[in-house]
């Protein structure tokens, strides 16, 4: 097990940003940590990282209690390293910013000049060594801060949103360098997203994140309504766009509910498709993500769906085609 | 005006001659100066990065009181000083009064406050980012401490170049601790103020050109200096 994390709290100006009580992650694995913006992502990555201690509970890292009370954390720090969303360099040369961790490590300069040269090349930036840093693009600026940060010789790189402010083509750098690195060298990869493709597409293991807490549901198809009772006992959830959905909830008024996108069924024809919470809708993306397909509907809002692919080529689909969904009770969460 | 441009040009002439004189009173201006300098930025910049990072009671306060000080009268911190290292004063016995020493001890108390309100100042605007990534990739305290002064670098030479700047055009602490001693506390301030009294208006002239152009020397060093690692 490479992290514990027991009844751990993070409070901010009286404002619980994290509440997780139980998360375990393994060692060896890229593992995403997948959430809308104010889950709680940073703030976990921080304190994985060791900057920052929890107002309450525990962190285990490699079997050992970690005690940010004592501040002798530096032992820790040189085993993890985080590559914050926004990087940032030090205002000098990249070659200088990469060979920071090893100068600081007492490295000899042969060493460090063998090392910035092997890491700038394995980030694709070996031809801007003597560049100066705060010159570099926002992808650039973060494939050097990912130089850098393997320069310590880390066992876990955090990435806090790696792509998020980068164009596709760094993107994709980001991605190969992040498996890289989980497969040549051995590293444990933990990332931030907001984009379940994206975790799905890199991550062994995905764990959802949702106002500070650990998700029980997989969060996507996250909608607010308003659930209302009727004449018949029956519940419903009136989304803001005007779309009913029959639900199974003691809560009643403003809510937040998710559809799993595994659990919707998917149809051509109205006749395959059950009555309840059965809507008809336009086929407006399909994404291939290893053994399913992920198709985007758009039913007044885009609800994605979840095909395994055996099935998918049975249904026959083709983009912009009509089809039906059909979203049974157990699939939605009301919180 | 006929007066002011033949004093200007009789002591462009007196500089381009290198008068023993001249040269003297500016080496101890120089000397005296840049001690000071040296010594203030030795305290007031570690002292204002740590009230900058640091967290402690009444902090506001200290912050306010050295921004009060920035305003502090050189003749207060002359009687001050004075008060100590006169013959009756608790320092008495070292005997530093009319010595470069008590010009230095007054230099130094005058800008400490600005040395260390700018290093503050140029702390604080520091993103907060570049301790995170000190600290990510390994870097012990003193370490993220030295990076975080390299980012604040050209706010922290701007706080030596407006206390090196302070204590050279001074005159009051120079004046009333030096006792304008010729060949020993005689500074370019002093030896102009005294020439004005003479009425020797050339050398006094001479010698505030000589005192602008040394500063200008320091600012364009400390430019170069700047430029040199702006990478």
């Amino acid at each position: 097990m490479l992290y514990e994390l027991r009844n751990l709290k993070k409070i901010y100006d009286g404002r619980t940003v994290l509440d997780l009580e139980q998360l375990s992650l393994d060692r060896g694995k890229i593992t995403s940590l997948l959430g809308p913006n104010g889950a709680g992502k940073t703030t976990l990555l921080e304190i994985m990282a060791f900057l920052s201690g929890p107002s309450s509970g525990e962190v285990w890292f490699e079997q050992e209690k970690v005690n940010f009370t004592t501040g002798k954390l530096m032992h820790l720090r040189r085993k993890v390293v985080l590559v914050e969303q926004q990087s940032i360099l030090f205002t000098t040369r990249v070659w200088k910013n990469v060979a920071f961790p090893l100068r600081i490590r007492g490295a000899s300069k042969a060493k460090r000049e063998r090392i910035v040269e092997e890491l700038l090349d394995l980030v694709g930036m070996g031809a801007f060594g003597h560049a100066r840093a705060h010159k570099l693009s926002g992808g650039e600026t973060q494939r050097v801060a990912i130089a850098r940060a393997l320069a310590c010789f880390p066992e876990v790189v955090l990435l806090d949103e790696p792509t998020a402010n980068v164009d596709v083509e760094n993107q994709i750098a980001i991605e190969r360098i992040m498996q890289e690195i989980n497969q040549k060298k051995g590293i444990s990869v933990i990332f931030t997203t907001h984009n379940m493709i994206q975790a799905s597409r890199l991550a062994d293991e995905t764990v959802f994140l949702y106002e500070g807490k650990v998700a029980r549901s997989i969060y996507e198809n996250i909608f607010s309504g308003h659930i209302e009772t009727e004449r018949n006992g029956c519940k419903q959830c009136i989304l803001q766009y005007g779309l009913k959905l029959g639900v199974d909830s003691p809560k009643s008024g403003p809510v937040r509910i998710s559809i799993d996108p595994s659990a919707v069924k998917i149809s051509q024809s109205r006749a395959n498709a059950s009555a309840e919470n059965t809507f008809k809708g336009k086929l407006i993306q399909l994404t291939d993500e290893q053994s399913r397909v992920r198709a985007l509907v758009d039913v007044g809002i885009p609800l994605s769906v979840l095909i395994p692919k055996e099935v998918f080529g049975d249904l026959g689909l083709e983009m912009g085609a009509e089809v039906w969904l059909t979203c049974p009770v157990e699939s939605i969460e009301v919180f | 005006m006929d007066f002011l441009i033949d004093s200007f040009l009789s002591a462009m002439l007196l500089i381009g001659s290198l008068d023993p004189g001249l040269l003297e009173i500016i080496g101890v201006s120089l000397k005296v100066s840049c001690t000071s300098t040296l010594i203030a930025s030795v305290i007031g910049v570690p002292g204002g990065f740590i009230i900058a990072f640091s967290e402690f009671p009444m902090k506001r306060l200290l912050i306010t009181i050295l921004n009060t000080l920035l305003a502090l009268p050189t003749v207060v911190v002359g009687l001050f000083v004075y008060a100590f290292i006169s013959r009756r004063g608790i320092f008495g016995v070292f005997d530093l009064l009319y010595t470069p020493k008590a010009m230095i001890i007054g230099q130094v108390i005058l800008i400490i406050p600005i040395v260390a309100t700018f290093t503050i100042s140029a702390v604080s605007r520091i993103d907060d980012r570049y301790r995170k990534t000190a600290l990510t990739v390994g870097a012990n305290l003193f370490q993220t401490a030295w990076m975080l002064v390299r980012e604040a670098r050209f706010g922290i030479a701007a706080a030596i170049i407006a206390a090196f700047g302070r204590v050279i055009a001074e005159v009051g602490i120079s004046m009333m601790l030096g006792g304008n001693v010729r060949g020993f506390t005689r500074t370019m301030t002093t030896a102009m103020a005294l020439e004005y009294d003479k009425g020797q208006f050339v050398l006094s002239v001479a010698l505030g050109i000589a005192l602008l152009g040394v500063s200008f020397a320091v600012n364009l060093f400390f430019n170069y200096f700047q430029g040199k690692v702006r990478v």
